[in-house]
């Protein structure tokens, strides 16, 4: 029943936006049904609740992080719920009156406030620490939108934040403490956290952090600020959220744990401290307002001072006392706040020093405010009369004996006068108030009727409602006392047994209560002295500055620790990353002293051979890095892979060699072609300060190589599986080259992975050259000829045997090349499609094939340009890019067809007429695969980097007038660089 | 046909469409067929896997035939079941909603032909780092979707996305060739990738030894997953791509990086001395991360930095090492995954709808489009951790993890896990209160910059945009994917039971580890 009563109020909330677009701002009485609702339930229940018999709802959510949706009536959130319902209920109604017609905005207000309800209801219901905790910062981000309800202002919008932050900041604090409770405990369910209460050094520290919790939420000192400045909120929202309900969390949560905590060291002085210091700075602050809605929102942080001491005294005759406040508390301070936004709404203004003679044209918001304000003033015989009489027994009865409390007389005679006092400025801006909204005042023009539109009954009704509440339960003190006794039997027996009631004879609350009221009339009389000496008495910096330097604090900090970590520069961020490389395994080599080690024995090399092909590499490789010739660089680079390419022979591994070499080669043509675009020199300026010491984290990252090699090869102890290839590869993959059969059998699945590597590298680049392409988003690389400009009708060029002509100039033709060329191509066609054949029994295979093949375009590219290149190719690279990835992996899915495993090959064995014996692998298919896109890689970056770059330079040729072009085509061959 | 059969189909699949997509170049509209299918089909097949795992155990499939440790094996356990199918379901819509966004995005012009296939082939590169049981295939993995994502970053080649390409591309090539000698290393050391068996065999190299390994391959992942002080790269590039590819990288490429470093580290080595290191990771990733984030004028750059600083979040629980910690970490990576694209998802709305990702250019946007602001505002609150939505459930676990835990170390990342969690709120509510709140032109209190600034004109014709003359509507193929990943993300809170009950299942494998290799090597390790 708890759940589906929180639960109607959220589904309310989702359907407000529509209810309010048909029925406008009636759909707010309906929404106002659904607490009500709540509340009629809650009234139900008075009976077995105060039986002790608490009502309970538990339904499982995330058992492994102890997350359950568990509720639970007892008498203190019976009373919560019914103060969250009732107020709620009467504050929707409230709303269809306050808002205007053409509010904008009202829609998303109805949900939200419904929403609000909702989640406070469910704070309160809630007998789990993080459920609680869930609803805490609902309650937090809605209250964070409402505040926010006119944006526009930046007030407003930093009202907001400040208190989203400011709570959260709270509510985090208790998360963490919540956390620690709940795993100490082993359970999060609050009954039985207060059955048996955690202890421990941790519990403290996590009981402080809850409480942090509870004091940023019912804005105490030193986090009271931000509850003036939500006054930014629409009234109605106001009265709810931050006087009857949500600032009440802090309040609710500390008296549901007292009973468990209160006698935890710290919590005492904290609470007491705290609520003391906030009763008195909230009333100072108050009597010095002259915006009703500011006073109010003062003199809420004064009475959360004062509720906070006794709810948090943990005696049985505080508590009794503080859940009479509380809801006293919320009767006449909702009443008040709703009495102010109708005056808002009536006159226009809310300011005590525009507002004159009120009284005589709203009696019955006068009658109103008086019953509400002299209950906030503690006058007979009103409900905050009764609640306060109790109160000061209570700590009377603390500063007398300790009470079971352990406060010493002197702490326990200063919260008397603390809260005496507290309660003579209560009275003051009581007064104040009174008198600022009604007082016809000398030097003040009065209102005329035509300045204040009389508000219609409806409106009305709720302030009234309440305010009379406030009155009838000034004489049910003793009924009020058997319903909330339950809880505060929680409490050890104290000194007297507590009683609500407003008559208890001639005793030192009595006296107290006369003497604070008496205080208050003067300190209004004489309201300019106090102001003056508040003036003087004024600390030179609040906890808002704070706050705001705090906040201000943050973001530079922001700004200077990004400033130093992003520097937004490449090479600072490779040094990062090589000198972890460094530092950390390297540390760890250093630390261990694990290079060397005992029994690796470091050979220098196996061979002569390997000896000068070594020393070739190195000194290649440290030239390489010495040129600032991008060429040179380039071709020496190259030479150190050529390098590699020969040690692999001296290792008996030709297959390895053979794709080295071609690699190499077609690697350094690609290089050639893009290096067309760049400047012939690297640029080196920025970067010669640091020089020195690049060098000596290359050669440190070099040296941890070396160490790193030595470490982990003289660890090995286990024979490599390479060395169980061999004999199922032949028995098995149908191969007797080991290397193919690996590539297309083994570890087909690596090859696979490759080879889409290479169809996004040849569309990455295509991509960034064609950028300029026909309307339909493609890119057509034979383009290049449909957008040739020298047309002129010149159909017999179709039928040259060699193309160069229409692109290159004569005197770069070389006519013996280009001839020499068209003859060879075709042998070595032919001679790629041997090797992609023979390739499982002998050195070749798909890639080396593809790439002999792509060597052949190249140098018909090379001979005759790009018409030349489509000549010889004339397919879309992309097409075949594209079968081959799809050959590839269609071979891969077929065996899955058979119940085969994926890339699974088969063989077979036949006799063809004519060709005799047939050896056939199906792997072979893969193969073609990979042939293909190799074949459609080398005809994209041909068509990219040569005929795409060709084309561009001819553009420049032509318009060189155009800067912009210029300077795209430089960041494109950046790009693909 | 047998589960485990299919643990090959995620990353066949994509690569079969890649190539289909290819040939079919010159038809959009097949292109679109094809992928939404592929990514279709995969989300199934995923959703197929994590049932059966969940039920029978790890789903192994021994790539043609060869038997690990020869061969390469693909392994579909909880942990990876979970990731691929969380993964393809955000490809999924990110897909949806690029399609819808694509034309306009990059205009007629971009090489629109090779969008799909290099989607589908990065999303095959994902799905088979997360399937692969071989530690040089998860290099392969890597390889595919590095690639990949090169060629989305700088779709396009205006001058920005060459730049930020240049330091993505180098950076990646950077960390793979760190990866790859970490690779070499291990083979030489123990002679064999699969890391059924390296599991044992890692086990009897020198303490020493297999430390160096374990730092080789995490220095590797931690620049991949953006584990400071690994992480600059990434805020860098990752802002200036278009917005579904910026959304997807945040959401899947990182996290592939996270899944390298849970799987080498529980299944690899499961005895690590290095949780301190880790921690001390985490605790800097995270709170210089959401520093950063403070510091950001800009949303998607604001939300390239909450992107590392959750990272640390991961780390956290990876470092703790038991149980609770790890299936925190899962159960985070799943959320992060979902609420991180849906947020860069929904800065390519704001992008349109306002003009612009700058947030001193944005405003009004909540009154302009409140579905819009629906769309930030819930996936934002779930980013900062606020409950109940997953981020809050994913740092609780994570807490309680580390309270659990005891250490002051492990106390001192509790806080800052809550800090991270507060100033993240901060970036959020501060972007909100910008972009949503505040009125588009200038301030009615007088606070706005300088009015003679002359770089103010062109924002005047943004104002009009705003204003509504030219606004543009949101295509409901946009705002639909941003709104099933809202959806996905309440859906992480509301059956979080079950979720947390599955991650914590695949923990407590991962940490036995014997489920895994026995399901790779039935007959025990050669």
């Amino acid at each position: 029943m708890m759940l589906a009563v929180i639960a109607a109020h959220f589904v309310a909330a989702a359907l407000a936006p529509a209810l309010v677009a048909w029925l406008r701002r009636p759909a707010l009485l309906l929404l106002a049904a659904v607490p009500a609702a709540g509340f009629g339930w809650a009234v139900a229940m008075t009976g077995r609740v105060h039986d002790g018999d608490p009502v309970e709802q538990r339904i499982r959510w995330v058992d492994e992080l102890g997350l359950e949706l568990s509720f639970r009536l007892t008498t203190l959130t019976w009373v919560m719920t019914l103060l969250v319902t009732g107020v709620g209920a009467l504050v929707l109604a409230y709303c269809a009156a306050y808002f205007r017609r053409d509010d904008g905005g009202l829609a998303r207000f109805a949900g939200l406030l419904t929403a609000f309800a909702g989640a406070m209801l469910g704070l309160v219901l809630a007998d789990d620490l993080l459920v609680l905790y869930v609803f805490w910062e609902l309650t937090t981000v809605l209250s964070y939108l409402l505040i926010g309800h006119n944006p526009e202002r930046k007030a407003n919008r930093r009202a907001a934040l400040q208190a989203l932050m400011v709570t959260t900041f709270g509510g985090l604090a208790m998360l963490v403490g919540v956390i620690v409770i709940g795993q100490t405990a082993g359970t999060y369910r609050i009954s039985e956290v207060q059955a048996n209460p955690p202890s421990g050094d941790a519990v403290t520290v996590a009981v402080v952090l809850v409480l942090v919790g509870a004091v940023s939420k019912s804005a105490l000192v030193p986090f009271h600020f931000w509850l003036p400045g939500a006054m930014a909120a629409p009234t109605p929202v106001s009265a709810y959220l931050h006087a009857a309900a949500m600032v009440k969390a802090g309040v609710y949560l500390v008296a549901l744990l007292a009973p468990a905590f209160a006698g935890l060291m710290p919590w005492r002085p904290l609470l007491l401290t705290l609520g003391v210091l906030t009763m008195l700075l909230g009333g100072l602050r108050a009597l010095r307002q002259t915006d009703l809605k500011l006073l109010l929102a003062y003199g809420t942080v004064s009475q959360l001072g004062f509720l906070i001491v006794l709810v948090g005294a943990g005696t049985r005759s505080a508590a009794l006392a503080g859940v009479a406040m509380l809801v006293a508390h919320a009767l006449f301070k909702a009443s008040l706040f709703l009495v102010v936004g109708l005056i808002d709404r009536a006159t226009g203004t809310r300011d005590l020093r525009e507002l004159s003679g009120l009284g005589r044209r709203l009696p019955v918001l006068l009658v109103t405010s008086v019953l509400a304000a002299a209950s906030m003033a503690a006058i007979p015989p009103l409900a905050g009369f009764v609640a306060k009489e109790t109160a000061y027994a209570a700590v009377v009865d603390i500063a007398e004996t300790g009470d079971g409390t352990g406060v010493g007389a002197f702490a326990g005679w200063a919260l008397v006068a603390g809260l005496a006092a507290g309660s003579a400025l209560t009275a003051a801006y009581s007064i104040r108030f009174v008198w600022g909204a009604f007082a016809t005042k000398p030097g003040v023009e009065p209102l005329e009727a035509s300045d204040c539109r009389f508000p219609s009954v409806g409106f009305v009704a709720a302030p009234v409602v309440l305010a009379a509440a406030g009155l009838v339960l000034g004489f049910l003190g003793p009924a009020e006392t058997t319903l909330l006794e339950p809880y505060a039997d929680l409490f050890p027996e104290g000194v007297h047994e507590p009683e609500l009631a407003l008559w208890h004879g001639v005793n030192t609350a009595l006296l107290l209560s006369i003497a604070s009221v008496l205080v208050g009339i003067a300190l209004f009389r004489w309201r300019d002295g106090v102001d003056r000496v508040e003036g003087v008495l004024a600390p030179p910096t609040d906890a808002e500055s704070a706050y705001r330097a705090i906040m201000r604090g943050v973001d530079r900090l922001a700004v200077e620790v990004t400033g130093t970590t992003q520097r937004g520069s490449l090479p600072s961020y490779l040094a990062v990353i090589f000198l972890v490389v460094v530092a950390v395994p390297g540390g760890v080599l250093v630390a261990g002293q694990l290079w060397g080690g005992d029994g690796v024995s470091v050979r220098a090399w196996d061979s002569v051979g390997q000896a000068v092909v070594g020393a070739i590499t190195i000194v290649a490789a440290v030239l390489a890095v010495r040129s600032r010739r991008r060429l040179k660089a380039v071709v020496l680079a190259g030479g150190t892979g050529y390098g590699m390419a020969m040690l692999f022979i001296l290792h008996g591994a030709p297959d390895l060699a053979l794709t080295q070499v071609l690699v190499e080669t077609v690697t350094l043509v690609v290089f050639v072609l893009v290096l067309r675009q760049l400047p012939t020199y690297f640029s080196d300026r920025p970067l010669t300060s640091s020089r020195w010491w690049r060098l000596g984290l290359g050669a440190a990252v070099g040296v941890v190589m070396a160490g790193l090699a030595l470490a982990a090869s003289g660890a090995r102890t286990a024979d490599p599986v390479s060395e169980g290839f061999a004999e199922p590869a032949v028995s098995y993959g149908g191969g007797h080259n080991i290397v193919n059969v690996t590539l297309v059998d083994i570890r087909a699945w690596d090859t696979m992975g490759e080879i889409s590597v290479l169809v996004v590298a040849a569309t990455g680049v295509a991509s960034l050259i064609f950028l300029i392409t026909s309307r339909d988003g493609r890119w057509r690389p034979d383009d290049a000829i449909a957008s040739a400009p020298p047309r002129h009708g010149h159909r017999p060029h179709r039928n040259l045997w060699l193309r160069a002509g229409r692109t290159v100039a004569p005197e770069d033709r070389s006519i013996l090349f280009e001839v020499v060329t068209r003859l060879a191509f075709h042998v070595i066609i032919v001679f790629s499609v041997y090797l992609l054949f023979v390739g499982h029994n002998a050195p070749g295979g798909g890639f080396a094939g593809g790439l002999v093949a792509g060597l052949a375009l190249m140098v018909r590219y090379l001979a005759g340009g790009r018409h030349e290149l489509d000549e010889a190719a004339p397919v879309d690279a992309g097409l075949v890019l594209g079968i081959g990835l799809f050959v590839a992996t269609g071979t891969g899915l077929v065996p899955l067809l058979f119940g085969g495993d994926v890339l699974q090959s088969a063989v077979v064995d036949f006799e063809l007429p004519l060709v005799g014996h047939v050896h056939f692998v199906t792997s072979l298919f893969f193969d073609v695969g990979v042939y293909l896109v190799v074949v459609g890689l080398m005809l994209d970056v041909l068509r990219s980097l040569g005929g795409g770059i060709d084309e561009q330079s001819d553009d420049e040729d032509s318009d060189t007038a155009e800067p912009a072009e210029t300077e795209s085509s430089i960041e494109t061959a950046e790009g693909v660089r | 046909m047998n589960a485990s059969a299919l643990v090959p189909l995620p990353v066949v699949l994509p690569l079969f469409g890649a190539g289909l997509a290819l040939a079919f170049g010159r038809s959009a509209r097949a292109q679109r067929i094809v992928s939404v299918v592929v990514l279709a089909l995969m989300v199934v097949i995923a959703a197929v896997l994590l049932v059966r795992a969940d039920a029978d155990g790890p789903q192994v499939t021994h790539v043609g035939g060869w038997h690990a440790p020869i061969g390469i094996s693909l392994v579909a356990d909880r942990l990876s079941a979970l990731m691929l199918l969380v993964s393809v379901f955000v490809a999924l819509c990110v897909l949806v909603y690029s399609l819808s966004q694509g034309l306009v995005e990059y205009g007629p012009d971009t090489p629109l032909s090779i969008y799909h296939p290099t989607f589908l082939i990065l999303v095959a590169g994902v799905a088979n780092a997360f399937l692969s049981g071989d530690l040089f295939n998860l290099y392969v993995g890597f390889e595919i979707l590095l690639a990949a994502s090169y060629v989305l970053l700088t779709l396009g080649g205006t001058a920005d996305r060459i730049r930020a390409g240049s330091t993505y591309v180098v950076v990646s090539l950077a960390s793979s060739i760190v990866f790859l000698t970490a690779l070499a290393l291990v083979y030489a050391a123990t002679g064999t990738v699969s890391m059924a068996q390296l599991a044992g065999r890692l086990d009897d190299l020198p303490d020493g030894v297999a430390l160096l390994l374990q730092l080789m391959l995490l220095t590797a992942f931690a620049i991949k997953a953006a584990v400071f002080p690994l992480s600059a790269w990434l805020p860098d590039s990752y802002p200036t791509a278009p917005a579904p590819v910026t959304a997807v990288f945040a959401g899947l490429l990182t996290k592939v990086g996270v899944y390298a470093i849970i799987r080498t580290q529980t299944l690899l080595f499961p005895d690590s001395e290095l949780s301190d290191v880790l921690l001390w990771a985490a605790l800097l990733t995270m709170v210089l991360g959401i520093l950063g984030a403070v510091a950001q004028d800009d949303l998607k750059r604001m939300l390239s930095f909450t992107l590392v600083s959750h990272i640390g979040y991961m780390v956290f629980g990876v470092a703790l090492a038991t149980d609770d910690g790890l299936s925190g970490a899962i159960y985070y990576v799943v959320h992060h995954i979902v609420i991180q694209t849906n947020l860069f998802l929904v800065a390519g709305l704001i992008e349109r709808r306002g003009g612009s990702t700058s947030l001193e250019r944005l405003g009004g946007l909540a009154r302009l489009s409140p579905v819009l602001a629906l769309l930030f505002f819930v996936p934002a609150m779930n980013l900062a951790g606020i409950p109940p939505f997953s981020g809050f459930l994913g740092k609780l676990g994570l807490m309680q993890a580390g309270v659990d835990d005891g250490g002051w170390l492990a106390y001192v990342l509790v806080a800052g896990s809550v800090v991270t969690s507060l100033l993240t709120l901060y970036a959020m509510a501060k972007a909100w209160n910008r972009a949503f709140w505040q009125p588009p032109a200038t301030e009615p209190d007088g606070s706005a910059g300088p009015r003679t600034d002359l770089h103010r004109k062109p924002r005047r014709t943004d104002a009009q945009v705003l204003t509504g003359k030219a606004a543009v509507v949101m295509r409901a193929g946009m705002a639909g994917p941003a709104a099933a990943l809202l959806t996905v993300g309440v859906a992480l809170t509301v059956f979080a039971g079950p979720l947390i009950g599955l991650t914590d299942r695949a923990a407590a494998d991962l940490r036995e580890r014997t489920p895994y290799i026995e399901a790779v090597l039935p007959g025990g390790a050669p």
